[in-house]
């Protein structure tokens, strides 16, 4: 089975869809016996998408979700795929991007959950961090605990940092404790002692007493054996509010698709099993299966350091890969809520193409974060008249009477034209001038491009990161329309727009690695007068030990050791800071620690001792990669050599950085791999556009990706 | 007559500025040492203009808010800024607020080469070299966990600025570019905790650097002249707002008074007055009447009476607007010479800062209560509930070495017209966070042995108060222990015919006697103010007060 699929990685797969067609070379081998067929899904608010490899190529198709049960849109799917592949369901590799666990906690209909945790400390879960959520806002409101106050129930015990049992814990009690849990009602429990990564003993006992409930138990040293008592809680508590749920969902499912995985927020895949367990590491499936697209689609157009930038209707999402691949977190939070698990470093402004633009009471011109959504959406869309981005776009002729979602979309420019005038009016008031409504259309762009800019430089160059060293890959409906003037501020030299935007969440869903996240802490001190040979056995002995555990699961999922990685990381800082910085267990560990502590603060304190808080390890099975590499060396062909591509239509006039221009205007599956494109111009595809100013050279590359020169 | 600005220029600097004051703070919060800065996050930075108006002030802490200014200017006045050079002042009487809170500022000059050796963009003019007169300073505030004098954590109950610690003038820390060691050691000879007090002086220092690069950055693309011109609209454009909200309070005169519980020396009330001024778009806000200033270290200098007037109409408006020079404008504070709110040298001023800005604020609203019924919560916990726990950590398995904590513990918050109070929260002039218990164990010979909300604490009302929180710590060593608390002797009030919240109190729960007969322990409770010995295993007990409570329960 193994050898067949290795063969196939020569095959040439190609991208089809609905609105691009690549040329098709099939490939005689897989025609005639391989019968494995892998599928990605990913759930969205609006499409549920499907990828799948058959008979060499990456087929592509979209269904409509469904809400309610985001199962039945997959099961459809599925059966469509297994249909036209004559694979049974039952073998089908499934590998799916849900929203199902961050839906719950942002509604709120989660299971009723209980928490166990050191008495004393019922009410951490509540207090949090005890700060205020807004500081100038007097009618603030704190997002109320998971877990109501009724349902959390304090244990006598104690454990100390250095793991000493300061309190036994009270076996007697546990048996009043299950009655109570029991005559509660609850679905679902977390336990959280204080210091249980260093011991667990007290966790483990209680685990096995409340096993009788026969419910789903989330235990901290499990989930999360790191320190901070608060984060620790709201992880294991998260986990435990979506365990039940995400267990019938995942089991429904794989009922009819035993082989299923799920994507993880980290950027790799977990089985069913797994998932439904640890649900936590879901919170942030989908967006991460769009970022691991993303990288995939750049690292086969040659590119390996890559920012992304999926613009959609309200928000903004952007991410950073650099050379050793994606950059993860510990300190994220959803729907104000702490994840301390691994989550991709994705972060998010409000900011869309449904921003709303307004002249607040001072004269400054805003750009959101409130959004006209979809409803009542954009002035274009005829139900009010409130200015966006989408708008202002529009009156610039960005959108090359395309219109929107290939023209499927009614849009009214008249009243996008309506909004902005207005808006218009009331600028040139503030600035006692007169103001076109070009020029407000503009002011609304380019105001939008600050906050997006502002995104860009948090997670680039606030973190030490030259953005002259990466391209930028715009994906999401707006993302084009935006990304070369980013590219331009950031003095990003090129922007690779991939030619499966719509669909590079379920992309990297089927492309992702099995990966497994484990972490202790360790809490120990590496100076040079210390042996450093002792800190490394202790950490040996750590790492040895995750290893053990991470190497059965990846075999009982079938990779064999040849297809397993290992990666060794300490989360280090000097002894006395708070914050840690995630370092490769390489070499000099102190000499490590300091220069990157150098690269991200701009200084290092070589004289301060070095503090190992954590070893983490990340365990990944590899899947076999999709092959949307490039083909046979004759065949290679590099962007902007080839001839100039004819524009589709009539040549239109455009507003570009405050001049009209002719623009081309080109439909995005007319472009053929080696063509090379006027600018100004306007692509314009199914579900997005992208602008192409003056002063840029853009061509095709051999996968189809759009390439621009910027500089 | 300024000239006439742009809206979408202007947008476009209200988040270049804001965000070069945020990003100073994250390099300062992850870089530090102190729990005090990196997990509680005490520190504020913020930009000013090269006259020394503050432009953007990062969300951080409340009570920095019209201080910081005060602080730059202190340091304009005294020291002739060099590029290179790195100034720091904690002196309450020019420029400081009490002693822990250390502010470093540094100018940013552009260089004669052309910032950074990147070739100029297509729109960028070259910035005018100049070396000689800044375009802007940046500044950072931290509190550090200890500043020296009688007692750990420099919070104790000293009666003049002479006991409370060291007092630092504008004084130069980095004389182009390098630190001056003697100074250095002068400071750390003083203070408690040094390895600690110096990583976080280079946290702050590494922090106004991050600052520099970015508005170097700002100036090198769009150019100095509208980088500069914007920042004075910034500021006309808070004022502007500013007057919107105070033309919404209906003109005419409000008056309140509240009083502090005692000054921790003797037990007498020490009353603050207030009659603020309505008229069209301005306030006058008048403390005349308020008490002289006293003994203890409740003592407020004016740069608290300014940032605390200056929060609570910062919270008349909307969200997102800069924390710029412009929000005073509009604003008369008339803070009488030698009264608890505008104390004068060598008053103790410890906990002006933490205890006596927030009685001031909950004095402030009152009297907006009486304008805007409807919009005026209740009286917050009003204290910060400020523990010092020091002395020498002799754990086994570590070399012994001296340690100092600091923290202020939340309470409840107070009831507001459309909604409850929040419960274990910090309210109005700090925001800081706590210290987990876990991180708190790894660091000191201490142990959090319990932490929950103060159930039933909040007042009663239409709306309740939020509730208050309970928090006891136990000290592993011997230990001496410093409280500066408020609002023990009365509640909160409430509003509209909600009850007061419940006060707070402390106690010592001493292990001799927890072990003896009576288990449980002897318990015994302490007053709001003062310094007591701890034996190991001695836990301090605090209690906050609840939020008062809104409108008459039916």
């Amino acid at each position: 089975m193994h050898r067949q699929n290795r063969k196939l990685t020569g095959a040439r797969y190609v991208l089809h869809s609905n609105h691009m067609v690549t040329n098709k070379i099939t490939n005689r081998r897989s025609l005639k016996q391989d019968r494995k067929v892998r599928v990605g899904v990913d759930t969205g608010g609006t499409f549920t998408d499907f990828v799948f490899e058959s008979n060499g190529r990456l087929e592509i198709f979209k269904l409509a979700s469904t809400p309610l049960d985001a199962s039945l849109a997959i099961s459809a799917g599925l059966k469509h795929v297994s249909d036209k592949t004559g694979v049974a369901l039952k073998n089908l590799e499934v590998v799916h991007g849900t929203t199902v666990g961050t839906n719950a906690l942002l509604e709120r209909s989660g299971a009723r959950t209980a928490l166990v945790t050191t008495r004393g400390f019922e009410d951490v879960l509540a207090i949090g961090r005890q700060a205020r959520p807004e500081l100038y806002n007097l009618n603030a409101v704190k997002p109320p605990p998971l877990v109501p106050d009724e349902l959390r129930f304090g244990v006598s015990e104690r454990v100390t940092a250095t793991g000493e049992i300061l309190d036994p814990l009270n076996e007697n009690a546990l048996a009043a404790l299950v009655e109570r849990l029991r005559k509660a009602k609850v679905e679902s429990v977390a336990i959280c002692l204080l210091f249980s990564f260093v011991d667990s003993a007290h966790e483990e006992k209680i685990a096995r007493a409340l096993a009788k409930l026969n419910i789903p138990l989330s235990v901290s040293y499990r989930i999360l054996p790191e320190y901070r008592e608060f984060e620790r809680t709201s992880t294991v508590v998260i986990n435990a509010y979506l365990q039940p749920l995400m267990g019938s969902y995942l089991s429904r499912l794989s009922t009819k698709t035993p082989r299923l995985r799920v994507m993880q927020s980290s950027g790799g895949s977990i089985s069913a099993t797994v998932a439904a367990e640890e649900p936590v590491r879901t919170i942030l499936s989908g967006p991460a299966g769009g970022v691991v697209g993303a990288l995939r689609m750049a690292r086969a157009a040659g590119f390996d350091r890559v920012i992304t930038f999926d613009m959609g209707g309200t928000s903004t999402d952007v991410a950073l890969c650099g050379r050793d691949g994606l950059r993860l977190t510990n300190e994220a939070s959803v729907a104000g809520i702490p994840v301390a698990v691994p989550v991709m470093d994705i972060h998010t402004v409000g900011a869309g193409g449904g921003s709303i633009a307004r002249l607040d009471e001072g004269g400054s011109l805003r750009v959101g974060p409130e959004s006209a959504g979809a409803d009542p959406g954009p002035a274009c869309y005829g139900r009010a008249l409130l200015p966006t981005v989408t708008d202002a776009h529009l009156v610039l002729g960005h959108f090359a009477d395309a219109g929107l979602l290939g023209g499927e979309f009614a849009i009214d420019e008249e009243r996008s034209r309506l909004a902005l005038s207005q808006l218009a009016r009331e600028l040139a008031k503030a600035a006692r001038r007169p103001v076109t409504t070009i020029e407000a259309a503009q002011s609304v762009l380019s105001i939008a491009n600050t906050n997006m800019e502002r995104a860009l430089r948090l997670i680039s160059v606030e973190r030490g990161f030259d953005p002259r060293e990466f391209v930028l890959l715009p994906f999401g409906g707006a993302g084009g329309l935006h990304a070369v003037e980013l590219a331009r501020a950031l003095r990003i030299p090129k922007v690779i727009v991939p030619s499966s935007a719509g669909v590079l969440s379920a992309i990297g869903v089927l492309a992702a690695d099995v990966v497994k996240s484990q972490s202790r802490t360790v809490m120990l001190e590496c100076s040079p007068e210390m042996q450093e040979k002792r800190v490394k056995e202790k950490l040996n002995s750590h790492f040895k030990l995750m290893e053990q555990v991470a190497a059965v699961a990846l075999t009982r999922e079938g990779f064999d050791r040849s297809k397993q990685l290992h990666e060794r990381s300490l989360a280090a800082r000097y002894k006395g800071q708070s914050f840690e910085l995630e370092i490769k267990q390489t070499g000099n560990i102190d000499a490590t620690f300091h220069r990157a502590h150098l690269k991200r603060y701009g200084y290092a304190q070589e004289l301060n001792t070095v503090e190992i808080v954590s070893a983490r390890l990340r365990s990944t099975g590899i899947v076999e990669k999709l092959s949307i590499k490039r083909g046979a060396p004759r065949q290679r062909l590099r962007a902007s050599t080839g001839a100039v591509a004819r524009p589709s239509g009539r040549a239109q006039f455009a507003n570009f950085e405050g001049k009209k221009l002719r623009v081309a205007v080109y439909q995005r599956d007319e472009l053929k791999p080696g063509m090379r494109l006027y600018a100004p111009c306007i692509v314009t595809e199914y579900s997005s556009t992208t602008i192409i100013p003056p002063d840029t050279r853009a061509g095709v590359d051999e996968h189809g990706n759009l390439i621009i020169q910027v500089t | 007559m300024m000239k006439q600005f742009d809206p979408t220029t202007l947008e476009i600097y209200r988040a270049l500025y804001t965000s070069v004051a945020e990003e100073m703070g994250v390099a300062l919060r992850r870089t530090a040492f102190s729990p005090n800065i990196k997990e509680r996050r005490d520190y504020s930075c913020a930009v000013f203009d090269a006259l020394g108006n503050v432009i953007a002030q990062g969300d951080h802490m409340p009570v920095h808010l019209g201080s910081m200014p005060m602080a730059v200017a202190a340091v304009l006045r005294q020291v002739d800024l060099k590029p290179g050079d790195v100034v720091a002042v904690n002196d309450p009487f020019a420029g400081g607020t009490h002693l822990p809170d250390v502010t470093l500022v540094m100018g940013v000059f552009t260089s004669v080469s052309g910032a950074g050796g990147r070739g100029p963009g297509k729109n960028s003019r070259n910035p005018t070299p100049d070396t000689r007169h800044p375009f802007f300073f940046v500044a950072n505030r931290a509190h550090h966990a200890d500043i020296g004098g009688a007692t750990p954590g420099s919070m104790g109950l000293a009666t003049d600025i002479y006991g409370e610690g060291l007092c630092i003038p504008p004084v130069r820390l980095v004389r182009n570019g390098e630190l001056d060691e003697d100074l250095m050691r002068l400071i750390l000879a003083n203070v408690r905790g040094l390895d600690e007090r110096r990583g976080d002086f280079q946290a702050q220092i590494g922090s106004l650097k991050t600052g520099a690069v970015r508005l170097l950055e700002i100036v090198e693309r769009r150019g100095a002249p509208e980088a500069t011109e914007y920042a004075a609209h910034l500021i006309e454009y808070a004022a502007r707002l500013m007057r919107r909200a105070i033309e919404s309070i209906p003109d005419g005169a409000y008056e309140a008074e509240d009083v502090l519980d005692d000054d921790g020396v003797t037990d007498d009330s020490v009353p603050i007055r207030v009659r603020i001024t309505i008229d069209g778009s301005r306030a006058r806000v008048d403390f005349t009447g308020s008490a002289p200033q006293v003994a203890g270290p409740i003592n407020a200098v004016a740069a608290i009476t300014v940032s605390a007037v200056s929060y609570v109409f910062r919270c008349l408006l909307g969200n997102d607007v800069p924390a710029s020079a412009g929000l005073m404008r509009p604003i008369e504070v008339i803070a009488p010479e030698g009264t608890i709110v505008n104390a004068v040298h060598p008053a103790s001023v410890a906990a002006g800062n933490v205890e006596t800005s927030q009685r001031i604020v909950d004095v402030l609203f009152k009297a907006l209560s009486e304008g805007l019924p409807n919009r005026i919560p209740a009286a917050s916990q009003g204290t910060m509930n400020n523990l010092t726990i020091g002395g020498i950590d002799s754990r086994p398995g570590d070399n012994a070495r001296e340690f100092s904590y600091y923290e202020t513990v939340a309470g409840g918050m107070g009831a507001r017209p459309a909604l409850d109070g929040m419960s274990a929260v910090h309210t109005h002039m700090t925001n800081s966070l706590n210290t987990p218990a876990e991180a708190l164990e790894y660091a000191y010979p201490l142990r959090v042995r319990e932490y929950s909300i103060r159930r039933g604490s909040g007042g009663k009302g239409k709306r309740r108060g939020g509730d208050g929180v309970i928090r006891e710590i136990e000290s592993l060593v011997p230990a001496r222990m410093s409280l500066l608390a408020d609002r023990r002797k009365r509640g909160p009030y409430g509003l509209a015919g909600g009850e007061d919240g419940k006060p707070g109190s402390a106690a010592i729960i001493s292990k001799s006697a927890r072990c003896g007969a009576r288990r449980g322990g002897r318990k015994r409770t302490i007053a709001s103010k003062g310094s007591w010995e701890l034996a190991a295993g001695d836990r301090v007990r605090i209690e906050t007060p609840g939020g008062g409570g809104f409108g008459k329960t039916r």
